[in-house]
């Protein structure tokens, strides 16, 4: 009995030392009573300023119904607090997927709020880097709010840790939440470079004849129309008989392909390297040229379409990152 | 269910939170624009609607320095209005019309809920005007809209039904909180400072002077002059409910009159039971408080008179509690000499022909108690009328005129002329003056008494009786004495004689039909609600506390040890409110095996994770706990068979309820 007493309590201790020791479960981070704060807001304090009067003015006219209203009001800001402790407790936070970006553009990270109890979660504001965004979390059911983070450098960008408050019901009392670690990171590419002509070797030469001459012959068949994917090579019939959007591939034969060289960047340092690469990789892609990627210690073999561009980009973005 | 992204965080309030406030601006300040004066409550409308217009039409909103120039204003009008500042008047007014102004700067949330404080303290300030239970209903009210206000304010995104019930909600949640903190909170014995004068509604108390017709003038008003609470048992038949006010000694023939006091102190001896009462008394104008004859013990912060009369020390413009005890049955011991004198004294005025009547009787009735029948019978058998709408006496000598013209009175002439009588017969007498009978309440065992319930009636000194109370009302009228003031009216409303209806008739005339028993009977009911309300929130006082408390078991108590236990019972409150609901039960009988199951390894600290189906959970159990694997194989089969397979036989599930039950983990 007693050891059990102890177990639970260094277990307490121990909770608590830690700097996030949030229930991280396998689908989000959830908030426990030890992980939340409560304290009067400025509200608050006026409020209990207005209770001292009145209970002067009850004690000194000796009035019962003054008494009486004096603890009713009382009572009801201790009812406040359990309703804004509430508003919080056991909210499991998770985040969306978060789109790659290049640098300078702003990541758009997705917060997701789980309410598993069945009361409805109400004027929770949560707040991530700098942001506050104000959500109600029905019961059983979950909430989202989007927020933007400027990127500036290519990797991985971490979201910010965020912090949930809530003033709701009555504002008198503000609960909040220890800082919350998301398990979401942006993948930031580098920024794209100058639109530079891309690198002339007798590949690419071979490359632009093929996607001269090679129209209606190497077509290798139909795939889902992707956003970004070139008009131009929209199955326009497919469209027309109604049977949705296809966009038509064709097989570019080896050999005949342009080569995105690390090495034949001189005279620039390495991220401004990169964003070139970048700005080639998006041009081949936007040219349907199939392209390589030659990085110190990578290479990509050519080919085109969006998962490669976003292979390559991706490359490009974790180059030599820790 | 998904809600998107929600508009940014509002540092003003919106429109419709801006309305709440404003309607509960008007909810609250509804009770109190009887009380003050015109100006005032003219002056917060104004600002109310203003505050109204300027939401819905943009109407300019006042600048800083006008507010400040307004508040200033308002302080120095208050000021030469009252000639203070301090006290209840000043006070509300200062606060109701400032609140106006506060209403007018609503630019933050902040402002918005300092405004609805305001309302909240105006709320209070009705209470220093009256305190009766409908103002306490409807102040529930005020605290619901002004709590709803708040919550609009945090949200206004929410439904109007949904913010009302959510506030209506956690109200009733503050409830229980308020009681325990309303009972234990320790009473004050005194004010903390002066408490100013009330002027609550004060009833016209017993006159100075008994005349012809001033007695019934208060018969009309059926105004309650005070209730009679018992403690043990119901009250003593209406004939012996005779609540003595003033005695009146000395007369002109026409007007009665205490003349200058008596202070002889009493000498009693009683039989019987003693009855013991709280006497409740409205606000009054007199100070003369009503006792029921005859008093043995009372406050002792009351004064007393010969002739077991009591006062109080000042006038009370709030309602008093006093507790006494009373004997019914009783004699008196002495007449001191002055008494004597003064209840001998005949007016001057005094005519012949009642002088006369008088020394018949003398001479033919055997003794004091001879005469007194004799004037009874007197009363009884002549055509005498007891009436409500007597003839005015105008004549030098209304006694004769009455006597032996009219002969239509009401209790003050019967009273009047019977003491005269008696006194001309050489038996000493004086005139009571109070109430008779009452309304009882079964509900709450107390009695009504009414304005209309005044009465008049004499005393007569006897030897070794004493001051002997007769009534010569009842003579005339038996009614009003047996079923008091509303038997008289019923007789008059259905046209029987006051003095000769037969008994059954009478009795019959007494039965009400069901509709006025029922509408009676709401009344009752409705008054014991006042009644209760005014002892446990108007009169609940130190005293009463301590009473309640010793009644619970709280005998020795101190102000530290009310705040610990209140302390205590917030504390088991709070943790009784924030104890982790437990999720509904599932009905799918077969997950809640399941569930039960998870229950069982989670205590073991082998925690499911949501992600985990049965059989990874299972394959993790297994790792950590390899004795327990066969019963999690044979658990983990049954689950699966009975969820994903096509069996789901009642003897499956029994299989799986006792495979989880034999579960050692």
């Amino acid at each position: 009995m007693l050891n059990k007493f102890y177990g639970a309590l260094s277990q307490l201790a121990l909770a608590r030392s830690m700097p996030v020791s949030l229930g991280r479960t396998a689908v989000g981070t959830s908030l426990h009573r030890r992980s939340l704060y409560i304290l009067p807001t400025r509200e608050g304090l006026y409020y209990g300023f207005m209770l001292a009067v009145m209970l002067v003015a009850a004690v000194n006219y000796a009035n019962g119904l003054a008494y009486a209203l004096t603890f009713l009001l009382a009572a009801l800001g201790m009812v406040a607090i359990l309703h804004t402790h509430r508003n919080l407790t056991g909210l499991r936070l998770s985040a969306g997927p978060a789109p790659p970006v290049f640098a300078g553009a702003p990541a758009r990270f997705t917060v997701i709020a789980h309410n598993d109890s069945g009361l409805a979660r109400l004027a929770v504001d949560i707040a991530l880097g700098g942001q506050t965004g104000r959500v109600d979390v029905p019961g059983q059911g979950i909430a989202v709010h989007e927020f933007t983070v400027p990127s500036r450098v290519r990797g991985y960008l971490q979201a910010p840790p965020v912090r949930l408050s809530t003033r709701f019901p009555l504002g008198l009392w503000r609960a909040w939440s220890r800082p919350l670690a998301l398990s979401a990171r942006c993948l930031v590419y580098p920024r794209p470079g100058p639109e530079r002509a891309l690198p002339e070797t007798p590949s690419v030469l071979a490359g632009r004849e093929f996607a001269r001459n090679a129209d209606g012959e190497d077509f290798a068949g139909l795939r889902e129309f992707r956003h970004g994917d070139p008009m131009q090579r929209v199955a326009w019939k497919k469209v027309a008989a109604g049977k949705g959007w296809y966009t038509k591939q064709f097989a570019a034969p080896a050999g005949q392909v342009v080569w995105l060289d690390w090495d034949a960047l001189h005279g620039l340092d390495e991220e401004e390297r990169l964003s070139q690469l970048c700005r080639w990789v998006l041009m081949a892609e936007q040219q349907s040229l199939a392209y390589g990627l030659r990085l110190p210690g990578l290479v990509l073999t050519p080919a085109s379409g969006a998962a490669h561009r976003d292979h390559c980009l991706e490359r490009l973005a974790l180059f030599q990152w820790q | 269910m998904i809600t998107s992204a929600a508009a940014p965080e509002p540092t003003a309030p919106t429109s419709t939170a801006a309305d709440w406030l404003v309607g509960s601006a008007i909810i609250v300040i509804a009770p109190l624009l009887r009380e003050l004066p015109l100006w005032v409550s003219a002056g917060y409308l104004v600002a109310v609607a203003w505050r109204f217009l300027h939401t819905h039409w943009r109407w300019h909103q006042p600048g800083r320095l006008t507010r400040w120039a307004l508040a200033v204003l308002t302080v120095v009008v208050v000021y030469r209005y009252y000639g203070t500042l301090l006290g209840r008047e000043p006070g509300v007014s200062l606060l109701v019309l400032l609140t106006g102004l506060k209403l007018l700067e609503l630019r933050s949330l902040r402002d918005a809920a300092l405004a609805a404080m305001l309302l909240l303290l105006i709320t209070l300030g009705s209470f220093l005007y009256d305190t009766s239970l409908l103002l306490g209903l409807y102040t529930v009210g005020a605290v619901v809209a002004v709590t709803a206000a708040f919550v609009r304010l945090q949200h206004p995104g929410l439904p109007p039904m949904r913010i009302a019930r959510f506030a209506a909600l956690i109200v009733a949640q503050a409830v229980p909180l308020m009681l325990v903190a309303y009972f234990l909170f320790p009473r004050l014995p005194d004010a903390l400072w002066g408490m100013p004068p009330s002027d609550s509604e004060a009833i016209t108390g017993m006159p100075d002077q008994m005349r012809p017709g001033n007695i019934s003038a208060l018969n009309t008003s059926d105004a309650v002059a005070f209730r009679a609470y018992f403690e043990e048992g119901p009250p003593p038949p209406n004939q012996e409910l005779y609540w003595r006010v003033r005695i009146f000694w000395d007369s002109d023939g026409r007007a009665w009159e205490e003349g200058p006091p008596l202070f002889a102190r009493d000498v009693l001896r009683v039989s019987g039971e003693p009855v013991n009462y709280r006497l409740v008394v409205e606000p009054s104008d007199k100070k003369w408080l009503p006792v029921l004859d005859v008093p043995t013990e009372a406050p002792s912060d009351l004064r007393s008179r010969a002739g077991f009369i009591y006062e109080t020390a000042r006038l009370r413009h709030e309602r008093q509690t006093y507790d006494f005890t009373s004997y019914t049955r009783y004699r008196t011991a002495s007449l001191s000499e002055v008494e004597r004198r003064r209840a001998l004294a005949l007016p001057p005025s005094t005519s012949e022909r009642v002088r006369k009547l008088a020394a018949t009787w003398r001479t033919s009735a055997k003794g004091d108690m001879g005469t007194v029948r004799a004037a009874l019978a007197y009363f009884n058998q002549e055509s005498f009328f007891y009436t409500l709408t007597p003839p005015p006496l105008l004549g030098r000598d209304p006694i004769d005129e009455f006597l032996f013209e009219t002969r239509r009175g009401f209790c003050e002439h019967y009273a009047a002329a019977f003491v005269t009588l008696m006194r001309a017969a050489g038996v000493p007498a004086r005139v009571v003056v109070g109430y008779q009978g009452g309304v009882y309440n079964p509900t709450g065992n107390y009695l009504i008494v009414r304005q209309a319930d005044a009465h008049a009636w004499s005393e007569v000194w006897l030897d070794g009786a004493g001051w002997t109370r007769v009534d010569p009302t009842s003579a005339v009228a038996p009614t009003r004495i047996d079923y008091g003031m509303d038997g008289l009216r019923r007789l008059s409303s259905q046209g029987l004689p006051f003095n000769s209806a037969a008994a059954a008739a009478v009795l019959r005339a007494m039965q009400l039909p069901w509709i006025e028993r029922a509408w009676l009977r709401t009344r009752l009911a409705w008054d014991y609600l006042n009644f209760s309300w005014y002892l446990w929130v108007g009169d609940y006082s130190l005293e009463r506390q301590t009473r309640f408390l010793a009644l619970i078991g709280l005998t020795e108590w101190s102000v530290p040890v009310m705040v610990l236990i209140l302390m205590q019972l917030i504390l088991l409150y709070a943790l009784l409110q924030l104890r982790r609901r437990r999720p509904p039960r599932s009905r799918d009988i077969i997950k809640r095996h399941y569930e039960k199951y998870c229950r069982k390894l989670a205590r073991v600290g082998i925690e499911r994770r949501p992600n985990e189906g049965p059989l990874t959970f299972a394959e993790r159990v297994r790792a950590q706990r390899p004795d327990l694997a066969p019963a999690i194989n044979e658990i983990s089969e049954c689950y699966i068979a009975l969820r994903y397979g096509s069996r789901g036989g009642k003897e499956e599930v029994r299989a799986l309820a006792r495979a989880i039950a034999g579960l050692r983990a």
